[in-house]
């Protein structure tokens, strides 16, 4: 892979003669405060089985997490998410906003949370979580202080995520992760570093969803050494467009490594169905997919470097975890990815000369920004015995329309990078 | 005299009052007593009715069967000092457990009273408590009941939300401290002694019990005291008792020092079980490899605890490690553990650089 390395390092340097693109967004509501933290930190701590929460209208500054914890049937209800507000923005304890735990059938709807100083609202260990017209946002300008993730149900079961919105996360808007059964629909994602992500979770469905004004709109992605693996994500209807905001995720998040003018990442993970969706404007691709080798063999370049200027301390993209090969049940690559009947458009031609792709592009195809991108590196047993196509690791593209398509081959040094459309394997059995 | 007509007097006063405009009169705390009927269904309002202690309540001089206990190593609390208890009723007993913590009969109480010296150096001198946490063993599970103490430290009230007191002491250089100190509400009890789906104690457990203490009748070891008292059962032979190190004492080595700290303050979240467990870090000292041990692991979801680094540990660079990075914080976005502290733990924070500065290039499993 050095050539590829050697190339991106010599490309680089033309990158200090480009200016930066800066963000000019800035949320910035009109908030009156008032306080009412024991009142409803007394129902959160007391509230009985089988329950209902009720949230005033208003705007309600807290210092602490709101906590739930081993309850069931709850529902957490507001007067609407513009109209009852919960800021966390001076708070003194708990990284989270509200934080669920320990439960099940949970709902949460009708209203606003922000500011909070790590996630806005995360759930974990909890059967049954339901997001509804919620909003989580970090106002003002954005910054890498900003928390990580607004919406964050982490190891839960059976979570619906509908009718809400996310902005301004320094990580991802809306996260799902380790999680199974999962839809996540009619949402809005907007200038978060990642808009919606799913993350080593299975039967998950993402559609009627908008994502735009993110650095990358939506990532489907699979990590090794966590406790389960993704797998079954189907991503239809949905509207990709103009994700061009810069990265501002902190350095060692991994999706701090998305390259501003993302529309759709797919890393590493198995049967994945992308269908109906339009994906548009995206400054680096509107499509990528790719394996977590490519990811590790860039950071590790990228570290090789380091050790020899002797700048340990000085991190550059995200360290990878170089040992993931000894995760046997992690498996590197993505496989049985069928992207059909999508809709491809982009205002842009030049692409995005701050990340290497860009460069790489301007370099191979002009002024040209592919519209889908793969990797190129082959798992080991990309073909079987009988030298067929393994369909495990069948990537499938039909109609899509007129295309531009990139196989970087990253795996030979670029040798065999190529426009052209390999022979589709796509299975029916998908 | 004069006290007790002043007290007649204003109760008269009291009672021509009508009775809202006396609810008014009620300083908050007494307040809050007046509605406590959600309280009274978790358990008793004062410390003093479960009558763990005799005497002074602020003395805590324990009662018959309550029995003082330490650990080696000790979780940091903004460096309040804690004095522990276990309640054990009549005819019963807890039983030994070599790794995880010990079973309690039911009705067993585990009482833990958070306070400061006013000097350190004179540690058994004048002290203000602030907070006792119990833990009290039910027929199936454990329940969490936080007490906070008044100002004339006469009693210890229940109090589910919480709360916050200016602190002040002297160190043991001599130097005046202070410090917000954060009584945790009961769902942040649960946020650290929550164990799959259910609360558990973290202390006493084999490792951090197992060591001498000094009593009346001069130095025991606790477990083999525990035992000679009917209070424990299921005690194998001494050879067989693990013990974690103390984390302050030179007389053990760094490697072991660091382990003891990073299990007891880290490891009830940072375990295949525990809460943190999406991290896939273990900060037990029942991690098997460096990867579950944080060594070249890149984080997962740390947000911006990441602080612009890529791995938790980085061997021989504790300012390149996340681990260091977060215990060294006091912003709760950031900060680990992220509650149960306002201050950083300046001698542990320090005995960790040096244990991540010493390590050498990464061997598989250490």
């Amino acid at each position: 892979m050095r050539k590829l390395f050697t190339l991106i390092l010599l490309l680089s340097g033309i990158r200090i003669l480009i200016s930066c693109g800066n963000s000019n967004f800035s949320y910035n509501p009109e908030r009156h405060f008032s306080n009412i933290e024991k009142d409803i930190l007394t129902k959160f701590i007391l509230c009985k089985d089988s329950s209902i929460i009720e949230l005033p209208e208003g705007h309600f500054l807290f210092s602490q997490s709101l906590i739930l914890d081993g309850k069931k049937n709850i529902t957490i209800k507001g007067a609407g998410m513009e109209k009852t507000v919960l800021s966390f923005k001076d708070q003194q304890q708990g990284a989270e906003g509200i934080k669920i735990a320990n439960c099940e059938n949970i709902i949460l709807e009708g209203f606003s949370v922000e500011d909070a100083d790590g996630d806005n609202i995360k759930a974990s260990d909890t059967d049954g979580i339901t997001f509804r017209d919620i909003k989580v946002a970090w106002t003002g300008p954005l910054s890498e202080q900003n928390g990580a993730y607004g919406f964050y149900p982490v190891i839960c079961n059976n979570v619906l995520i509908e009718e809400c919105e996310a902005i301004g996360a320094s990580d991802a808007g809306i996260y799902v992760g380790q999680s199974t059964n999962v839809i996540i629909r009619n949402n809005k994602a907007y200038a978060n570093v990642a808009g919606i992500e799913s993350e080593n979770s299975e039967q998950v469905e993402i559609y009627n969803n908008e994502a735009f004004d993110n650095t990358g709109g939506i990532l489907i992605f699979d990590l090794p050494g966590l406790s389960r693996y993704g797998k079954k994500v189907k991503m239809y209807n949905n509207y990709i467009h103009n994700n061009n905001q810069p990265n501002f995720g902190i350095k060692g998040s991994i999706v701090s490594t998305i390259p501003t003018g993302s529309g759709l990442v797919v890393l590493a993970t198995r049967d994945v169905e992308i269908y109906n969706n339009h994906f548009a404007n995206h400054k680096t691709i509107n499509v990528g997919i790719i394996s977590y080798e490519i990811l590790a063999a860039l950071a590790k370049e990228e570290e090789g470097d380091l050790k020899e200027q002797q700048a340990v301390a000085v991190a550059g993209v995200r360290g990878m975890d170089q040992n993931y090969k000894e995760d046997q049940n992690y498996d590197p690559f993505p496989g049985k990815v069928r992207i059909s009947d999508n809709k491809f458009s982009n205002e842009y031609s030049l692409p995005n000369l701050q990340s290497d792709f860009g460069l790489l592009w301007i370099s191979k195809l002009g002024l040209n920004i592919p519209d889908i991108a793969i990797d190129g590196i082959q798992a080991p047993q990309y073909f079987l015995p009988n030298g067929q196509l393994n369909p495990d690791y069948s990537i499938c593209l039909e109609n899509n329309g007129e295309i531009l398509f990139v196989n970087l081959d990253a795996g030979n040094d670029l040798e065999g990078f190529t426009t052209e459309i390999p022979e589709n394997i796509c299975s029916p059995s998908l | 005299m004069k006290n007790s007509l002043l007290f007649i007097l204003l109760c008269s006063f009291a009672f021509c009052q009508p009775k809202k405009a006396r609810e008014e009169t009620a300083s908050p705390a007494q307040k809050e007593r007046f509605d406590n009927s959600h309280l009274a269904a978790l358990g008793k309002l004062k410390l003093s009715d479960y009558g763990f202690f005799k005497g002074e309540l602020s003395d805590l001089l324990p009662a018959e069967r309550v029995f003082p206990y330490e650990l080696n190593t000790p979780l940091f609390t903004d460096y309040a000092y804690k004095k522990r208890f276990i309640y054990i009723p009549e005819n019963s007993k807890m039983q030994y457990h070599p790794k995880e913590t010990f079973a309690f009969p039911e009705g067993a109480v585990l009482i833990k009273n958070f306070y400061y010296p006013l000097d350190f150096r004179k540690a058994e001198g004048p002290k203000r408590i602030i907070e006792t946490r119990l833990l009290i063993k039910e027929k199936q599970q454990w329940r969490s009941l936080p007490y906070i103490w008044s100002e004339d430290q006469k009693e210890a009230y229940l109090e589910v939300t919480g709360g916050q007191t200016q602190v002040s002491w002297i160190n043991g250089k001599g130097e005046q401290q202070q410090n917000q100190y954060l009584i945790p509400n009961l769902n942040q009890c649960k946020s650290c002694h929550i164990k799959g789906q259910s609360i558990s104690p973290i202390g006493p457990k084999a490792r951090h019990l197992n060591r001498k203490v000094k009593s009346d009748q001069g130095e025991h070891n606790q477990l083999a005291y525990w035992e000679k008292q009917s209070i424990l059962t299921k005690l194998p032979k001494p050879s067989e008792w693990p013990a974690n190190a103390v984390w302050n004492n030179a007389q053990y080595s760094t490697d072991d020092r660091a382990l003891a700290y990073l299990d007891i303050n880290c490891g009830h979240c940072h375990n295949p079980e525990g809460p943190a467990k999406t991290s896939a870090l273990d900060l037990t000292v029942f991690a098997q490899s460096n990867l579950e041990r944080g060594i070249n692991k890149a984080p997962i979801a740390a947000g911006r605890g990441a602080g612009n680094l890529q791995y938790d540990i980085v061997p021989g660079h504790a300012e390149a490690s996340i681990l260091w990075y977060r215990m060294n914080s006091d912003d709760p976005g950031i900060m680990m553990p992220e509650l149960g502290r306002n201050m950083i733990d300046q001698e542990g924070v320090a005995l960790i650089k040096a244990w991540i500065d010493q390590m050498g290039a990464p061997k598989n499993n250490i």
